[in-house]
């Protein structure tokens, strides 16, 4: 079963006044450990498809399913569980919790879950060591970079669990060696554990290690695109 | 739970100066408050005390026109068979025959209106504490004949000293004018100004040869071993007796009901004050916080962090902020008032001014636990009330808030 699956989604903004196609009968399918990256000129819909499929906005038509799951019509608040539970996401902004020290923004969303407490320590620290930040431990978001953020914030994203990690641009607020720096760890992430990543950007850089490309135009899908070897780039 | 709190706790040290002086202004606020609160009910108790320990006593009995009139013929018939249901009532404490009527001094200076008061010592002494009131010379237990004592203020306005003499005149029990002379023996000062300008005293037995053949009494002040006991004591005299009217000292000083009720109002407009002040500073606060965190709320509704747990997080923050002032602000009024119930606030600076109007110049506050409670339980509604709509603003921003650029 396809782990994303969107059926004719279409989002229209304000369909009252001015009219905005942001989104034209989108049906893409996401397969467990894709590393898929979203593409396409500005205005031509990425953020509006990662939110629908993401569960954070609400099609004008059109259907999306998680897992055979339809969260098209999910009430608010169940529709937050289901993003708790499913569905892992990386900010441009990185938007850590700022009083929060690295190791206790990774925890947190694992005390959302209400996990085991051990367990969760032992998880956090496990992770920040992975994403290369094992002496930032106690590092409170001001006192990082924002690529030792992102990478925190790619850490909070796994910690969870989740089916699929989405991002969107997440590179967008990087200079260009950080930005390499979490793509790199994004992908071992999805070699090594099979973690499926859906992000979007602008960056030719990023966009080559992505072994699916799909470019939007003007709310709809131009092209999708496999290439096997997309994240073989890395350079070690 | 408890990383509710931390999260709440850190939140609030987000913006030391801002959440810093929120705090104190609802230490200040509440202490403030709570020492106004404590200072009007301290001067209304004082001066409802004094009233009632200086003159009016907890009830008093008359003919029922005699406070009107003040004539001399509305004397309290059969006082005799009233005293003797006094004396076997366990309920009173003490009471005070006195035999007065209205009429006026002259002096070789001037005429004054005075209402004559004549008392018997002994009775007076152990039902109110007038006799304090004496500033100068010898009381009413002087051995001069026809003796009478002053208030200091009539005296000076009558250039009068003692030793002199004065004449007092007044009608007696059948309407004819009479007079007589009485010596001064000494000045008195109560607490009111006006009230030494309007009252003399002498003793009843004196005064009641000018008025009638025999002791006619006028009224009789009651001191019962329960101030709560007016009401029903005076339910008893009023049915026990016709041709008599039994007052509690509510009924009898309107100046007192009116005075207590106004000090309850004010005491209601004081806390209403401080409680909307309360409120518009947690509202601004918290309003404030949101504000600029829509980003971060907005992430932990997208990462999966459920609104009963946001609205409890943001409840939390202003609960934990203005609770702790609140408290702070409260024990620091408590221990003040402690300190000030013993010492005193002295307001010998408008002493004149106050000793015009009746009051005393060292006020004690005083709050009963029940008024304690009462504050800390409307901080606490209060507090939440205006908590709840900071986090119901929370629950309602959008997740993709947390995309927006800062
Ligand atoms: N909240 C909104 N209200 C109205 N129009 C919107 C809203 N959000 C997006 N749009 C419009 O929808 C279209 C698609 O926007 P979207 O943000 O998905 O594009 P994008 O591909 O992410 O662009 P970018 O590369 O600049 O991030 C654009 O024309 C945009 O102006
Ligand atoms: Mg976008």
């Amino acid at each position: 079963m396809a782990l994303v699956r969107t059926e004719n989604l279409s989002k229209v903004y304000n369909p009252d006044t001015v009219p905005v196609h942001a989104l034209r009968d989108v049906s893409v399918t996401i397969e467990p450990g894709e590393f898929t990256s979203i593409v396409g000129p500005s205005g031509s819909g990425k953020t509006t498809l990662l939110n629908m499929i993401g569960g954070l906005d609400k099609p004008s038509s059109g259907k999306v399913f998680i897992n055979g799951t339809d969260i098209t019509g999910m009430k608010d608040s169940k529709l937050i569980d289901f993003r708790l539970r499913n569905i892992g996401f990386v900010f441009q902004h990185y938007n850590l919790i700022p009083v929060f020290t690295a190791r206790e923004n990774i925890s947190f969303i694992m005390l959302l879950q209400n996990r085991d407490k051990k367990e969760m320590l032992s998880r956090a620290d496990e992770l920040l060591d992975k994403v290369g930040l094992g002496d930032r431990k106690d590092a409170r978001p001001k006192e990082m970079s924002g690529g030792q953020q992102q990478r925190v914030a790619v850490a909070r994203a796994l910690a969870s669990e989740p089916k699929f990690i989405l991002a969107d641009e997440p590179t967008a607020n990087l200079d260009s060696s950080s930005a390499m720096n979490l793509l790199d760890i994004m992908s071992r992430m999805n070699k090594e554990q099979n973690v499926t990543f859906v992000f979007s950007t602008h960056d030719q850089r990023v966009i080559d290690r992505a072994r699916r490309v799909i470019t939007m135009v003007d709310g709809a899908v131009d092209s999708d695109e496999r290439r096997e070897n997309g994240n073989d780039n890395e350079k070690e | 739970m408890k990383t509710l709190i931390t999260i709440a706790w850190r939140n609030i040290w987000r913006h030391p100066a801002r959440s810093g002086v929120l705090l104190a202004a609802v230490v200040v606020g509440l202490w403030a408050g709570v020492v106004t609160v404590g200072t009007v009910n301290g001067l209304m108790q004082q001066r409802v005390d004094y009233l009632i320990d200086s003159e009016i006593a907890h009830a008093q009995i008359h003919h029922p026109e005699f406070l009107a009139e003040g004539y001399s013929w509305l004397f309290i018939p059969d006082h005799e068979g009233i005293l003797d249901w006094l004396d076997a009532d366990p309920r009173v404490t003490a009471w005070s025959a006195r035999t007065m009527t209205d009429g006026m001094l002259q002096s070789p200076i001037k005429t004054s209106g005075v209402r004559i008061r004549g008392i018997d010592i002994q009775q007076e002494t152990g039902t109110t504490d007038f006799h304090e009131n004496m500033v100068d010379g010898e009381y009413l237990d002087s051995d001069v004949r026809n003796a009478v004592i002053v208030g200091r203020s009539l005296a000076s306005d009558h250039n009068l000293r003692i030793g002199n003499r004065l004449v007092l005149v007044f009608e007696d029990v059948n309407n004819e004018l009479t007079s007589g002379s009485f010596n001064i023996v000494g000045f008195f000062e109560s607490a009111s100004t006006e009230f030494d300008d309007r009252n003399v005293y002498v003793r009843s037995g004196d005064f009641s040869r000018y008025l009638a053949d025999e002791l006619i009494v006028h009224e009789i002040a009651m001191r019962f071993s329960e101030p709560e006991m007016a009401a029903t004591v005076v339910g008893d005299i009023n049915s026990a007796f016709s041709g008599v009217e039994a007052q509690t000292w509510r009924e009898l000083s309107p100046e007192l009901n009116v005075l207590v009720e106004l000090g309850d109002v004010m005491l209601y407009v004081i806390t209403m004050i401080i409680m909307m002040a309360l409120a518009f500073g947690i509202l601004n606060t918290m309003l404030m916080a949101l504000f600029e965190r829509m980003r971060e709320i907005g992430m932990l509704l997208s990462i999966g962090m459920s609104k009963a747990r946001v609205f409890s997080m943001i409840l939390l923050e202003s609960v934990i902020l203005t609770l702790s002032g609140a408290l702070t602000g409260i024990i620091l009024a408590w221990l003040s008032v402690l300190y000030l119930a013993e010492n005193g606030i002295n307001l010998e600076q408008f002493a004149a001014g106050v000793a015009e109007l009746g009051w005393d110049h060292i006020i004690y506050p005083i709050i009963s636990f029940p008024e304690y409670a009462g504050i800390v339980v409307l901080v606490i509604v209060i507090t939440l009330l205006s908590s709840v709509y900071p986090a119901i603003k929370a629950i309602r921003i959008n997740p993709l808030e947390a995309a927006r650029d800062a």
